[in-house]
């Protein structure tokens, strides 16, 4: 049979040659990961079943990425204090606390765990930021815990969208862009419904692997129950530098291997995109909303909080100053994304700029950090845009790129970033 | 917990009256809204989930929904959601959905509280507000009052044994227990 890259991962974890679409399969997972607020109910219920330690503990991953912050209000700090506690008493080692955790999508690849070939169950869908390393998230929600009893679980093999990628992206545009173009199309269909999307073609390469990863995390906003790219020397240099001998395989799809749809997407005819709320497919050319006054804007998120995401930022804010009336917030995705930033010298610039710079985690993606109060309009990196989602429902969440967020910060509205960046170098370049 | 009283046996064979929902439905801000349900992760209580079902897309649903109605829905029914959703659906009286689309984790999140969930191209239109339909989940054979025949795919006998549990966690107890099948 003819496969594709989701169907060669999910084949090997279910030790059969080849697996058709649509089939029932059980898997032993290569790993499962989990956020905090899942990982203490979880051991909450591992007390109620009798189990008293997680039967696979290496093979199991708990990132504090939602509450790392303890605030005022609320019972996650002694919750994570409890779940401390039990990874302290039972020898778990992938407890990934406060100090030393950042978005679980980012430790995934940071610490190695994530690398070509693999299958990793996870709590959350945007966890397809891995498969830019060409692993493959399974998103199982609730049943995060059945891996903390034992190590398999059944799988439904998607069917694949092939996504070729093209051209060379103009000044001042992002990958975020392709992914409000792609949700311009698909959000409002079906299309990519319970599939996975694999990403190939000529420019893949171009996009960093920082890009690449949020690119992937944003296909769950055009439906997608997952998304995987092909593997290149960008990645194998990364993958070798942290898998510590950990092995791995790489995976390309077969000539002739089934696609529900294969696409070209041409990086160079894109422009920015800001996403209207409350739905993902409402996506307008940033000069439509040209002058809508922003109280908020936000850099961070899963799909934008990487180095690069950063230094995007850093490329408008460079000579601009934050806007009287408009509070920014940055979030670093991870602390190694932390400590770069320092010695780029971006926290210094961001903090000389305006901007605040929060500790890594998902932070105002939800309004754990950073609420939205009636009548505040924020322009966004992060992922949900829907009433109530990060605070008051009376308020609006823009998404777009970091570009477009820091120039909107420095004009107090929604602006087009290009102007801002005339001269500057494009960070997609560099590799 | 007291979302332990949700843990009855789904059945793998339903009958009920439908209520009709049209496309988009979110589990995030449809099925249940996430603003309502402070603070994340935070257990509640089924009766309390009831009564947010729907809540703001028919405001009297929890008074006049009957324990074992089918919801039929459009596309992307579900999306994206938080346990929740599927919860106060099982919490209102839900006894399946059939959608003409959703994303798999809805549909795991949804088994795992012991609600089945499939997805059937064309559904919306064979049936209406109202109607009887009858699902048949280890088939995958749906019959509307009218005697329309329509077919999704069955469930596995894993998320069978699931649904039969009662859901995830009595599912593992059973699975500890050295009692399940699958």
């Amino acid at each position: 049979m003819r496969q594709t890259i989701a169907q060669k991962i999910i084949a090997r974890a279910a030790g059969a040659e080849s697996v058709a679409v649509g089939d029932y399969v059980t898997v032993t997972p290569d790993y499962t990961v989990m956020q905090d607020i899942y990982f203490w109910k979880n051991i909450k219920l591992l007390e109620r079943l009798g189990v008293s330690e997680i039967a696979y503990p290496d093979k199991v991953i708990a990132v504090l990425d939602h509450t790392p912050q303890a605030t005022l209000g609320t019972g996650y700090a002694a919750r994570n204090r409890e779940s401390r506690e039990f990874a302290r008493r039972t020898g778990f080692k992938n407890f990934f606390d406060a100090g030393r955790s950042g978005l679980r999508h980012l430790i995934m690849v940071e610490h190695g765990f994530a690398r070509p070939g693999l299958l990793v169950f996870s709590d959350e869908p945007n966890i397809a930021s891995i498969g830019a390393v060409g692993a493959l998230n399974i998103p199982i929600s609730t049943e995060v815990l059945v891996s903390m009893v034992r190590d398999s679980n059944w799988v439904r093999v998607p069917a694949s969208v092939r996504f070729e990628l093209t051209g060379t992206l103009p000044r001042g545009v992002w990958a975020r862009d392709l992914v409000q173009a792609i949700c311009r199309e698909y959000a409002g269909s079906d299309g990519l419904m319970q599939r996975c999307v694999e990403f190939g073609g000529p420019s893949l390469s171009r996009l960093s692997l920082d890009s690449r990863q949020g690119l992937l995390a944003g296909m769950y906003h055009a439906g997608a129950d997952t998304a995987v790219a092909e593997v290149d020397d960008v990645v194998l240099g990364y993958v070798q530098d942290r898998a510590d001998g950990r092995p791995y395989t790489v995976f390309t799809p077969d000539d002739g291997a089934e696609y529900d749809d294969v696409r070209t997407w041409d990086l160079s005819t894109l422009e920015p995109l800001v996403t209207v709320p409350p739905r993902h497919d409402g996506v307008v050319p940033v000069s439509q909303l040209d002058g809508r006054e922003i109280t908020q804007a936000t850099v961070g998120s899963c799909a934008s909080n990487r180095m690069d995401d950063l230094r995007a930022a850093a490329q408008v804010l460079r000579d601009h100053d934050v806007a009287p009336g408009v509070t920014m917030y940055i979030t670093p995705g991870s602390p190694e994304v932390y400590a770069q930033a320092a010695r780029e010298g971006l926290i210094e610039l961001f903090t000389a700029r305006g901007a605040t710079v929060l500790s890594p985690g998902c932070t105002t993606c939800w309004g754990y950090l950073g609420a939205l109060s009636d009548g505040d309009v924020a322009i966004s990196t992060n992922q949900e845009n829907y009433p109530g989602r990060a605070g008051s429902r009376n308020a609006d969440i823009y998404l777009a790129s970091p570009y477009v967020v820091a120039a909107s910060a420095v004009a107090g509205q929604i602006t087009d970033p290009r102007p801002m960046l005339a001269g500057e170098g494009v960070a997609h370049a560099r590799q | 917990m007291p979302a332990s009283s949700l843990h009855t046996a789904g059945s793998a064979v339903v009958r009920g009256r439908v209520w009709k929902f049209g496309d988009w439905i979110s589990g995030d801000d449809g099925i249940v809204r996430f603003s309502d349900l402070r603070n994340f992760g935070d257990d509640h209580d089924p009766a309390e989930l009831a009564r947010h079902c729907f809540a703001h897309l028919v405001p009297d649903f929890a008074s006049r929904v009957t324990p074992g109605d089918i919801v039929v829905a459009g596309r992307g029914f579900g999306v994206p959601s938080h346990p929740p959703a599927p919860m106060a659906l099982r919490a209102a009286g839900i006894a399946a959905a059939v959608v003409e689309s959703t994303d798999s984790a809805f549909i795991r999140r949804s088994l795992n509280a012991a609600l089945p969930v499939v997805t059937c191209p064309g559904i919306t239109a064979a049936v209406a507000d109202g109607d009887e339909l009858e699902v048949d989940l280890t088939t995958g054979r749906m019959v509307t009052g009218s005697g329309t025949v329509l077919t999704t795919k069955p469930f596995s006998p894993a998320m069978l044994e699931v649904l039969d549990s009662g859901g995830l966690v009595p599912y593992l107890e059973r699975y500890l227990a050295g009692e399940a099948r699958a």
